[in-house]
């Protein structure tokens, strides 16, 4: 049987249900300490007293770190994949804090109770600076910069520009402007950071167990910026609780952490609490575009700019700093849609507010801007948002390309919006939504489309992209089972599940001899994102793919040396090699690796006994479109009385290629849409002017829970692939078009009201002020 | 996140509680009921205690008693109310009110006495003892009193227990017979305390008039309110849709409501006109008649 | 800070640990029982990721101190399985593709076993309602909804309720 395609039950769920995963946190090493941070309670300002003196002789207490100390013992932290103008950043704030959370002091303890008492015990004052809390203020020449090395708040600029855009202007019959808005949201994961620093003076080797997206990324860095030798650092990374982004980065505690284990030669554990988590691991979004677009009457749109500002807090992210993502932004804004002229400019501010990260579909922007800016267009020419869609889109021609370059040829973004308003109904509901009106129910719809390079045309990465592919080892042991070595690191998506079918069926080997091994840099080829980008389903399949290939000819040659006969009448069923219909010459893979293995020197001439094999995948086999993308429709009801949002209905139509197990692709796309529902009616990371955070617990940041997410539909369109890996990425679209989807249908039912829908942050108050019900500031 | 070092009591008797906070008066002492709400201040180290008076194993606070109303137990569990048939036969409002307390978890947990106490000024609790004229029994170290509950709530998170004093039982009358009851709430997900919650008790005499009517407020002021402007428009008129939406915007537009991340005090006073009208509906139609 | 001695039944296996008055009961399970199953999401009692049975019921054990369950019985996740043999609600969440990261799945899983002890048949909205405590990041429900409820249907019945919910497992398990 196949196991590519099947709803094969996951791998992981045995250990994760009966409570035997293995996360950071449960981690406890002998004499293993904890530490804790003592954080900024203030945006930004000066330490102008530290005293760690009482803190240090406290009981239980083993050492207290302050900027000073970390100075020392850390070179600054800068990544190599930098973007931007980059300050120069250590480990704990020198002289300066930045955001409320900033990183003042670390105390190194018996137990986390008493490394927080320690905490209390230090005493500092802060001599407030001037604060830098919105996109005015970081644009303003006349405010000082946040860091005293860069000249200027705006740490990045860049104009892309397409087509003739003042021609397409020129030709318009009406030009829509607006400026749509993100508001600051996170990721929040259910685990929160954390990791376990062991450094053995013996060996000096540096063990890291982190929860991490990406295993290989943190250890590069930590070997730069601690001068810690590759040879002695390892990071293992077991089960992570969720990440969605947020894992891939690597923060300036991770630093702190190992640099404390090294100097007490001791295991140290950090677990970041929940309030930490809100405070200080990192926002994610906070962007506003402000748009032009050129229309003809009849809905043809001729031409668009856009202006983007993105917060990006006060310290760069890492390896990936913001201005990573406002490119891909330029890049997708125009989604698959004809446009003659268009022009993006961008621009990236620091101000004092936690660190930009990127979250599940970072430039998601793209999406949300677009999408609501055709249905404004269709509202003011007073034409329907489908037929705008339909009249604008891209065909997936073999000549159509983005207006920004890339072809999209194959895309199905057409088949995918018909599908759509076909499920949902949609001539049913403008009848139904007619009728409730009448009574006063406020019923709405509202679709988007996107399309992600997942990994995209094969003109967009040539030799790979720019990680240049991606490796995985596959080994036969001895028993006839097949380890599988990815450099994935998976966090919920599977993986140990999806490679295991995709090496079964390549191998012809039962599922449950595949065995897939991840998040140990002694073991794992390097890949400097891990698992992140929806770059899984092709990168990491196609590396286990042709490299279980190499092994399996491997195997063949071996095997018909043996038999003397031509390896491609040989067939793999079942973990038995075989010539085609000719039975009783079975050669069981056990018997022949253990024979290979025990006995190299017995190997036929002209064949390797080594069964193991690595080879990198790049893509240039795989000619299908590359480009993940879908349509989502969802209804709503708007309640006036209290402005609530209930969701009826959510319908989501995608096509992410080749699919290698339903249930996986359908969680992956359900989990992204519930947190763009989040984003859209519940999160938002909440800061006051004088930029004292206000989210610090699970009261003030709502996630959704299982009474407010509805049931979701999903259509799935599989477009013909190819010769090649035919697997899209899929993780991340759920929640780059889920905020457009349903901030369309929100604008839809309070069309009779004139609301004009520009933020994505819609909380009751705010759906009221939308439909004049209440005043000016209510939300 | 992890508490400040304290003491622990755990104590049998409400005797044995009181002598310890009155011991302990000096001394940052805290009685522990079913922790839902002081645990998690005590672990954001936003409250610290020096001693925590654990009653939870005081038998005599943990039972409901059925007679003239309902006299519940401090340390009765919400979850034991939600569940019991006494009190779903003497004021199915209570066990309403309670279901909409936080979750399962936090109601197996949680305690009559200490919602009561904690004084949350969305809390439902002390929203159904300011509806119904119930009143708490404390006692101190100079014997018992009761508290109406109208002199009870005190501010925000306040009441006008001495520091001393335990609470040990709320008393909440049984709605009369053919009394219709409801409780509205609006909260932004399920579990949340309402933004705004509404409970109404309506009777109705035999030509479809209103001879009694309460509303009463939580989320709107520091402590839970009741709504004279409401009862006084209510009364000995007919039930009516208009009413209803009426009495909701003349109720809702005297109030005074903060201001924060969940919305305005025009948007409260909103949801307060709104949830006042569907609250008076739902109660006439329990009390059997439709509007 | 003198020790305070707890004694405690947990999933059948009796301990005995000196702990300070201020410990949680979840990093008294965790760290000093070294039962890691049960997580920690937030230590402020929303995310239910630390849910355990208290005598049976559904608590918070981030919201309890160890030393409140002297003398109590606990039940967390590692005490579901039996002689290699899973609960019937752990087969039912593994065939519904229930979970992803793992992380809440230990507070769902005990949530849903102290629903389906007390015999219920919730409908989807119920049981929906009934989950709401516990958090989840990675899913959007929809899949736990459907194994609760498939659970539900294999263990208490029908009983009128969850066949909506059982007739969606069947297509994900198709």
């Amino acid at each position: 049987m196949r196991m590519v395609g099947a709803k094969v039950p996951r791998v992981e769920d045995r250990r994760i249900l009966t409570g035997r995963g293995h996360y950071v946190d449960d981690l406890q090493l002998p004499r293993m300490l904890h530490a804790a941070f003592l954080r900024s309670p203030i945006a930004h300002g000066r330490v102008t007293h530290l005293d760690v003196e009482a803190a240090r002789a406290a009981p239980g207490v083993h050492a207290v770190y302050t900027g000073a100390d970390m100075r020392e013992l850390s070179k600054p932290i800068r990544s190599p994949l930098s973007q931007g103008a980059v300050p120069e950043v250590y480990p704990l704030v020198t002289d300066t804090v930045r955001f409320v959370g900033d990183l003042v002091a670390m105390v190194v303890a018996d137990s986390r109770y008493t490394a927080e008492d320690a905490v209390g015990m230090i005493d500092v004052e802060y001599a407030d600076l001037p604060v830098v809390m919105d996109y005015e203020a970081a644009l303003d020449p006349s405010v000082p910069p946040l860091f005293a090395d860069l000249d200027s708040n705006v740490v990045h600029t860049a104009t892309k520009e397409s087509g003739d855009v003042d021609a397409a202007f020129a030709a318009a019959d009406r030009i829509i402007e607006v400026t749509l808005s993100q508001h600051r949201i996170a990721n929040v994961p259910i685990e929160t950071r954390g990791l376990v620093a062991d450094y053995d003076a013996g060996s000096g080797e540096l063990t890291v167990h982190a929860a991490t997206q990406s295993p290989q990324g943190l250890r590069l860095q930590l070997a730069q910026t601690l001068d810690q030798p590759m040879d002695r650092l390892r990071v293992l990374t077991q089960d992570v609780g969720g990440a969605f982004g947020l894992k891939g980065n690597i923060f300036r505690e991770d630093f702190c952490v190992p640099i404390a284990s090294r100097q007490l030669g001791r295991p140290v554990k950090w677990i970041e609490d929940r309030n930490e988590h809100l405070m200080a691991s990192g926002h994610a979004r906070e962007e506003r575009i402000a748009a032009r677009v050129a229309v003809t009457e009849a809905g043809d749109i001729l031409g668009l700019t856009a202006a983007l500002d993105l917060d990006m807090g006060a310290y760069p992210g890492m390896p990936f700093s913001a201005a990573s993502f406002t490119g891909v932004i330029a890049l997708l804004l125009p989604g698959p849609y004809k446009v003659r002229g268009y022009r993006c400019d961008t621009r990236v501010v620091a101000t004092n507010k936690s660190t930009y990260v990127a979250y599940r579909g970072p430039w998601a922007m793209e999406t949300f801007t677009r999408e609501r800016l055709i249905d404004m267009v269709a509202a003011e020419l007073g034409l329907d948002p489908a037929e705008v869609r339909r009249r604008n889109l891209l065909e997936g021609a073999d000549e159509d390309r983005l207006i920004t370059g890339p072809t999209v040829r194959g895309i199905t973004t057409r088949e995918c919006l018909d599908r759509a308003l076909e499920r949902i109904d949609y001539p049913a509901f403008r009848t139904e939504q007619e009728a409730a009106r009448a009574e006063g129910r406020y019923l709405g719809i509202g679709m988007a489309a996107f399309i992600e390079n997942a990994p995209g045309p094969k003109e967009m990465r040539p030799g790979g992209g720019f990680t240049g592919g991606e490796s995985a080892k596959v080994r036969l042991e001895m028993d006839g089972a097949l380890t599988v070595i990815t450099a994935q690191s998976p966090h919920g998506q599977g993986h140990e599940t999806t490679l295991a079918q995709l090496a079964a069926d390549e191998m012809g080997v039962p599922f449950d001899s595949v065995r897939v091994v991840h998040g140990d840099t002694r073991l794992t080829p390097f890949n400097i994102i891990g698992t992140g980008g929806s770059r899984a389903a092709t990168w990491g399949s196609g590396a286990v793919m042709v490299s279980t290939r190499k092994l399996r000819e491997k195997v063949l040659a071996i095997a018909a040396g043996q038999l003397e006969i031509d390896p491609s009448d040989l067939q793999i069923v079942d973990g038995v090699v075989s010539p085609k219909g000719v039975p009783g010459k079975e050669i069981p893979l056990a018997r022949l690796a253990g024979q290979m293995t025990l006995m190299p020197q017995t190997a036929p001439p002209g064949t390797d006994p080594n069964l193991m094999a690595e080879e990198r995948f790049t893509g240039e086999e795989t000619t299908g479109s590359g480009w993940s993308g879908g349509v989502h429709a969802c209804i709503v009801e708007v309640d006036l009385g209290t402005g609530g949002v209930e969701i009826k209905r959510w319908v989501v139509v995608e096509d992410c290629g080749r699919i290698i197990n339903p249930a996986i692709v359908d969680g992956q796309i359900r989990g992204g849409v519930a947190q763009g529902i989040g984003s859209v009616l519940y999160e938002r990371i909440p800061y006051d002017s004088e930029g004292t955070f206000l989210a610090g617990t699970f009261m003030d940041y709502l996630l959704p829970t299982s009474a407010e997410i509805p049931p979701i539909e999903i259509v799935h369109i599989e477009s013909p692939d190819d010769d090649g890996v035919g697997f899209r990425g899929v993780g991340e679209g759920g929640m780059i078009v889920a905020p457009a989807t349903l901030t369309n249908a929100i604008s839809d039912a309070l069309a009779p009201f004139g609301a004009r829908v520009t933020e994505q942050y819609l909380p009751p108050a705010e759906v009221l002020r939308l439909a004049g019900v209440v005043g000016a500031g209510a939300a | 996140m992890k508490p400040a070092e304290f003491e622990h009591h755990a104590v049998d008797s409400v005797e044995e509680a009181v002598g310890l906070l009155t011991e302990l008066a000096d001394d940052d002492v805290k009685v522990l009921a079913g922790g839902q709400s002081l645990v998690p201040l005590l672990a954001l180290r936003l409250a610290s205690v020096g001693h925590l008076v654990d009653v939870n194993g005081v038998t005599e606070l943990a039972t409901i008693a059925d007679g003239d109303g309902l006299a519940i137990g401090a340390t009765v569990r919400h979850r034991q109310v939600e569940r019991s048939p006494e009190v779903a036969a003497a004021n199915p409002l209570l066990a309403a009110a309670v279901r909409r307390i936080g979750h399962a978890a936090i109601r197996n947990r949680g305690t009559i006495g200490g919602t009561v106490a904690h004084a949350d000024p969305a809390a439902e609790l002390p929203a159904v003892l300011t509806l119904l004229d119930g009143s708490v029994e404390v006692r101190g170290t100079g014997g018992g009193r009761t508290i109406a509950a109208a002199d009870l709530f005190d501010g925000y998170f306040t009441t006008t227990l001495e520091p001393e004093e335990l609470l040990t039982a709320v008393h909440v009358p049984a709605l009369p017979a053919g009394t219709g009851w409801a409780v509205q709430q609006f909260s932004r997900r399920s579990g949340d305390y309402g933004i705004v919650t509404v409970l109404a008790t309506l009777a109705l005499d035999g030509d479809g008039r209103i001879s009694a009517a309460r509303v009463a407020y939580a989320g709107v002021d520091a402590v839970p309110l009741r709504s004279p402007v409401a009862e006084t428009a209510l009364v000995g008129q007919t039930a009516s849709a208009e009413l209803w939406t009426a009495v909701g915007h003349d109720a809702a537009v005297v109030l005074e409501p903060a201001s924060d991340l969940n919305g305005s005090a025009e948007y409260r006073r909103h949801l307060a006109a709104t949830l006042t009208a569907r609250a008076l509906q739902q109660a006439s139609e329990r009390a059997g008649v439709r509007a | 800070m003198t020790g305070r001695t707890v004694r405690v039944t947990v999933n059948g296996v009796a301990y005995e640990r000196s702990v300070e008055a201020r410990r949680t009961l979840t990093d008294f399970i965790r760290d000093d029982l070294r039962l890691t199953g049960t997580h920690v999401g937030c230590e402020h009692g929303v995310c239910g990721a630390c849910t355990v049975l208290l005598d049976g019921d559904a608590v918070r054990a981030c919201l309890l101190l160890a030393v409140q369950v002297d003398g109590r019985e606990i039940r967390t996740i590692e005490g579901l399985e039996r002689d290699g043999q899973l609960h019937p609600l752990q087969e039912a969440l593994r065939d519904c593709h229930s979970f992803q990261c793992g992380f809440c799945t230990p507070g769902f899983v005990m949530t849903a076993v102290a629903l389906l002890e007390e015999g219920a048949t919730p409908t989807e909205e119920e049981l929906r309602e009934e989950l709401s405590g516990n958090l989840c990041r990675c899913t959007g429900y929809q899949s736990i909804v459907a194994g609760v409820s498939e659970a539900v249907r294999r263990v208490n019945g029908d009983g009128g309720g969850a066949s909506g919910d059982a007739r969606r497992v069947e297509e994900i398990s198709r």
